[in-house]
């Protein structure tokens, strides 16, 4: 307690409003000044130059010890705006690489389905994988559809060739 | 380590940030009083205080790199010392290694034939204000201490203990009653205490 700082403002901020009178008041705060008059008898007892040495060789030597080079080179992310900075930085990065890694869809039209249909006016000509199994004898069998107005069903004819396109085939159905 | 005398204390830790262990000696030669004081005030055992005043030393050291020079290291000093002599005082009490006011063995205490009689006041003096000071909570001891032995102003001390300025100041003024009970100055004045 070298400096004293207990001035009579910082007793009253203490203590507000509890004393009968002035003069109460006063008395009070030179009891407490006592108080605090006694109380810097207090000794500390003084670290002794070996103490003060083993101390410092431990404190300083221990970090240095356990620090590898690479967290001295890292010091810098370790300020929590850098590393917030950096933290961003690298969740982009990680995002941007998986979403361009990321197995692409199917694309529906690349599939090949079971059947497709072209459209000619009335006429639907139908080819594919189903025909091929419906019909296997048949070499690229197709069927068309050719709707009538004036027919009460629709006319349809299986369309194909055999022996590798020598025969052509023409199958009312 | 001389040469360091008159280099401010910004300048040294650059220097320990590099690894220069003479600035760093020459800075904890600087501080390790101040320190000290802190711990044993808050700690008040002399067979521990060395113990806790390593630790304080350890975590400088450990977080110097992240230290900006442009702050004020007495003040970030004074906070890494307060705080890890809190915790310090809190763990040694939970692991039961501390011996209480009551429990102190008769030897350790003053005796006639030990000491003079004005060493025998003197001794009893000290362990009466020893013990007023144990009786308050670490806080309140904590605020007492840096206020009237360290002359932290209360804003300060809200800093290091990380609460409000009110706070503070209810701290300082239960250690004043509790000093002042154990003391035995004068009465306290009706409805001083509430």
């Amino acid at each position: 307690m070298k400096h004293p700082r207990f001035s009579l403002e910082e007793f009253d901020a203490l203590f507000p409003d509890r004393f009968d009178s002035p003069a109460e008041r006063l008395k009070e705060y030179e009891a407490f000044r006592a108080v605090l008059e006694q109380a810097e008898k207090l000794e500390v007892p003084e670290l002794s130059t070996h103490q003060r040495a083993e101390i410092f060789r431990q404190s300083w030597a221990e970090p240095k010890e356990r620090r590898p080079r690479l967290w001295t080179c890292a010091a810098p992310l370790r300020r929590p705006a850098v590393a917030f900075a950096a933290g961003l930085i690298l969740g982009c990065a990680l995002m941007f690489t998986g979403m361009r890694d990321r197995p692409q869809s199917p694309d529906p039209a690349a599939l090949e389905q079971p059947f497709t249909v072209q459209h000619a006016g009335p006429v639907k000509t139908y080819e594919g994988k189903i025909l091929q199994a419906l019909y296997p004898q048949i070499e690229n069998p197709r069927m068309v559809v050719e709707e009538n107005q004036e027919a009460p069903k629709p006319r349809r004819v299986l369309q194909g060739t055999l022996d590798k396109g020598q025969v052509y085939v023409l199958w009312n159905l | 380590m001389d040469g360091h005398d008159s280099i401010s204390d910004g300048a040294l830790i650059k220097a320990a940030q590099q690894g220069d262990r003479d600035a760093a000696a020459c800075l904890y030669h600087r501080h390790v009083d101040r320190v000290h004081r802190v711990c044993y005030r808050i700690v008040l055992d002399g067979s521990q205080v060395t113990d806790c005043v390593q630790e304080v030393w350890l975590k400088v050291f450990r977080n110097l790199d992240r230290f900006e020079c442009e702050k004020s290291f007495a003040g970030w000093l004074n906070r890494v010392a307060a705080n890890t002599a809190i915790d310090y005082y809190r763990r040694w009490r939970k692991q039961g290694r501390y011996v209480g006011i009551e429990e102190v063995p008769s030897e350790a205490l003053p005796t006639e034939n030990s000491q003079g009689a004005q060493s025998l006041d003197d001794a009893a003096t000290q362990e009466r204000i020893r013990q007023a000071l144990q009786e308050i909570t670490v806080n309140q001891r904590t605020a007492f201490v840096l206020r009237y032995y360290e002359d932290m102003s209360p804003a300060q001390i809200a800093q290091v203990l990380g609460c409000r300025v009110g706070t503070v100041r209810t701290h300082v003024r239960r250690g004043l009653l509790a000093l002042r009970a154990k003391l035995a100055v004068k009465p306290i004045a009706k409805g001083a205490e509430r």
